[in-house]
């Protein structure tokens, strides 16, 4: 297959290999059972910054399966490579003694010993004040942070599960590298974002094996941001089609004019997208006095000031297409076209900006991640968030080229979904 | 295509009538779809037009007539009934409040006007009414047996029993349920309604059946803490019902970090005017409300079912301004004028009514403890569940 690159489809299935979602192992008196250490290397830690969901969530539990669940391990050390006004890091240090906060990222994984001294690691690469690139990219210094951990991983010849939030980095070649090395190192890598695992209104799972033609998800939020979010909604659902996931060919990308023309011209279906808005529980009305109206095409125009469309072409004949349509929708849709007819649903984010005020879809993201430090194994395949963090980069890149259809030979590798849902849904 | 009457209190922006009836006039969102009803409004009554009132816009838009009165409205200005069905929405409003508290809508009398021109005119058609029938018990159990009387279904509540539950929660039919108790927020009586229905909609699946309630007892303030110390209702069931909020105060506020609401003791500090509904049915089911404002801002229920430990949900109440859950109810209410049959009992609603009109006697009494000998609505879930697809 062309541009397969290193990636050898039996790694591929090998670090795709199911996880079993069934509860953690307890200390019941069956086997000795250690409390794992667990280490958080972060970009910056303020109220609502994905570091202060994520790291919460092992200090303080979380509601979880009807009961108040404290995570089976302890987060023991915390880098934060930005320490600012807002920051939150030293008043956790301070309620929990337990958790230190280290100078370096080396210093986080030893814990004084010189060598590695925990059993997994949390990377949140998100947030902060970072410089941008001329494409609009800002450069989260996740591979910088990956860097450092395998300095350490090599020294002592072993690495520990990793998890790292949303993509692998804003550069396909350093994600590739990242996932290349968890695969020399032989370390279990997990990443993505909330968008897979948290709950769907209706509760629906995509069929396994049923063909698919065509996926679309209406989202909002800005380029090389949530783009990647309604990036891994569809590439979680889509990757449980006949055949599994085989990569993708190529991307083109549309923006203002050329969106409303692509669109007015059906470029990506229209009744797709209709069964998309139909999910949403925040679609704008379109007119005044009305609380929940479909919009025209001509509404969307007014209501949407800079409309983002990426469309893909798996290598299977799939056509994939992410809609950022920032002013119509405030949430994720998704909507494709099976054998069996139309499918859809929403993945719905209970979002602290003013709605909630836990961003409970980290609670699934969270317990995700203690499952494959428990087990060794990912919960959900790394493949799907290499994907996206290529689909993103190779969108953005379409963008820059003013919607040139771009070749992704890069991303033509195929792997396959868990059996199991991993949605929340109990 | 079915001619629909509305009757409603006021036509405004955000209110239950706009909310309902626009869903017939522009569709709404169902199974992945915008559904277009093949039902078309044909008149309106309005009782109250206030600032923002949106009827006469709505009629000369949508091709249909504001009629002064609701006989009127339900004949078309002619001399006999000319629609297949009725909207009751009596929400929103200036009406003013009695004792107990509670917000006096003309839900009877709007009713009652409605099954006049039946009886006269020797033909009754579907009624749709939304949220408790009555103020009253009295008045709300004539509604139901005037119904049956006259034989026209009547569909009733609202739309928490019929929204989306996270997770998707349905008790088995027939289940042993061993206690009930469901948290909300937000004042009396709207909000205490809607959570009374949430839980009824789940314990009426019990063994037996809904039996009617026994006794109810309804606390606040200081006594609330007090029941809660002395084990009045089950602190794991508290703990697995506030395990399902997406919106804890308090410290969650503060700085995001996630806490058990009801073990850290924030609950007294968060909470300034706590109420605790106490209901015992017949069949000796104990259920609790927990009126829970300032702690958090969604509803959560638990139960503990016999074999099946804890189970909890959420009801989910999806944002303003599309609350997109009241679609939900919408294609019960349609499915229910097409058919002629209701998808769950007005009994529901009927018991509903009665034990939250106790409640807020037994309230106006200092916290008494009410028998309930004239609330022996039993009756049956239904078999399927109505939730969305």
């Amino acid at each position: 297959m062309q541009g397969f690159g290193k990636i050898s489809r039996r790694e591929l299935l090998a670090g795709a290999s199911a996880v079993g979602i069934a509860s953690a192992p307890q200390a019941n008196g069956q086997a000795p059972f250690s409390r794992p250490k667990i280490a958080a290397v972060t970009t910056t830690f303020f109220k609502y910054s994905h570091t202060q969901h994520i790291v919460d969530r092992f200090l303080e539990g979380y509601g979880w399966n009807g009961e108040y669940h404290r995570p089976p391990m302890d987060l023991v050390s915390l880098y934060v490579d930005q320490v600012g006004a807002r920051d939150l890091s030293r008043d956790r240090a301070r309620r929990f003694p337990s958790m230190k906060i280290c100078p370096t990222i080396a210093e986080a994984l030893t814990l004084g010993t010189g060598k590695l001294a925990v059993d997994g690691i949390v990377v949140v690469g998100e947030h902060g004040d970072y410089p941008r690139n001329e494409m609009g990219q800002t450069k989260y210094p996740r591979y910088e942070f990956f860097q450092e951990i395998f300095k350490v991983f090599r020294a002592g010849g072993r690495g520990v599960p990793v998890f790292n939030d949303k993509h692998l980095s804003w550069k396909w070649e350093w994600a590739k590298e990242i996932y290349d090395t968890s695969r020399e190192l032989k370390f279990p890598l997990m990443a993505g974002s909330s968008l897979p695992v948290t709950w769907r209104t209706p509760s629906l799972e995509m069929p396994r094996d049923a063909r698919c033609t065509e996926a679309l998800c209406v989202c909002y939020g800005g380029v090389d941001s949530y783009d990647f979010h309604g990036l891994e909604t569809i590439q979680c659902m889509v990757e449980r089609r006949r055949g599994g996931e085989t990569g993708v060919k190529s991307v083109t990308a549309y923006r203002g004019d050329a969106f409303w023309k692509a669109c007015g011209e059906g470029v990506w279906p229209p009744d797709l997208m209709e069964a998309a808005l139909c999910r949403s529980h925040m679609l704008t009305p379109a007119r005044e006095g009305f609380n929940d109206i479909l919009p025209t095409l001509s509404d969307m125009k007014r209501l949407v000031k800079d409309p983002v469309a990426y469309r893909y072409e798996h290598t299977d004949g799939l056509k994939s297409t992410l809609l950022l349509m920032s002013g119509l929708v405030k949430d994720f849709n998704f909507a494709a076209r099976l054998d069996t007819g139309l499918f859809s649903t929403q993945m719905y984010l209970p979002m602290s900006d003013g709605r909630t005020t836990l961003a409970t879809f980290f609670s699934p993201l969270v317990n995700g991640m203690e499952r494959m430090f428990l087990t060794g194994k990912p919960t959900y395949p790394v493949e799907r968030t290499l994907l996206t963090t290529g689909l993103t980069e190779a969108g953005v890149k379409s963008l820059h080229a003013k919607g040139a259809r771009m070749e992704t030979p890069h991303l033509a590798f195929a792997y396959r979904a868990t059996p199991d849902s991993t949605f929340q849904r109990s | 295509m079915k001619r629909i009457a509305v009757v409603g209190t006021i036509y405004k922006y955000l209110s239950h009538v706009q909310h309902i009836a626009d869903r017939f006039l522009v569709g709404y969102p169902t199974g992945g779809a915008w559904h277009r009803p093949d039902m078309k409004v044909v008149s309106l009554y309005v009782d109250q037009k206030p600032e923002g009132d949106l009827s006469g816009q709505r009629a000369s838009e949508f091709g249909f007539q504001v009629y002064p009165t609701i006989a009127q409205a339900l004949r078309c200005g002619g001399d006999k009934l000319s629609v297949d069905a009725v909207l009751i929405i009596a929400e929103h409003g200036d009406y003013p409040r009695n004792e107990k508290g509670q917000i006096l809508y003309p839900r009877y009398e709007f009713f009652k006007a409605c099954a006049d021109v039946f009886e006269k005119d020797g033909r009754a058609v579907p009624v749709y009414n939304d949220k408790h029938l009555s103020w009253s018990f009295e008045k709300a159990q004539w509604m139901v047996a005037e119904s049956k009387r006259q034989k026209f279904p009547l569909l009733t509540g609202s739309s928490l029993p019929v929204t989306w539950r996270l997770p998707e929660l349905e008790l088995p039919l027939g289940c042993e349920i061993e206690e009930a108790l469901i948290v909300g927020n937000g004042g009396s009586d709207p909000m205490d309604y809607h959570a009374l229905e949430a839980m009824q909609c789940m314990i009426e699946r019990r063994k037996g059946g809904e039996t009617g309630v026994k006794h109810v007892e309804m606390l606040e303030g200081d006594a609330v803490w007090k029941a809660a110390a002395a084990g009045r209702w089950s602190n794991q069931l508290l703990q697995s019902a506030l395990s399902r909020s997406d919106t804890p105060q308090g410290f969650s506020l503060e700085d995001g970090r996630t806490q058990d609401l009801a073990t850290n003791g924030q609950l007294p500090k968060l909470v300034k005017h706590p109420a605790a509904y106490l209901i015992t049915h017949n069949d000796g089911l104990k259920t609790t409300l927990l009126m829970l404002t300032g702690a958090i801002q969604d509803f959560n229920f638990a139960a503990r079912v016999k074999g099946m430990g804890v189970k909890s949900c959420q009801f989910f109440l999806s944002p303003v301004p599309n609350v997109t859950y009241s679609a939900c109810l919408l294609s019960n209410i349609e499915r229910m004028f097409e058919t002629g049959k209701t998808p769950y009992p007005a009994e529901r609603t009927l018991v509903v009514s009665g034990m939250l009109e106790s409640c807020l006697t037994s309230r106006l009494q200092g916290g008494k403890l009410l028998e309930t000998p004239h609330l022996k609505v039993r009756y049956q879930a239904p078999k399927e569940s109505f939730r969305p697809v």
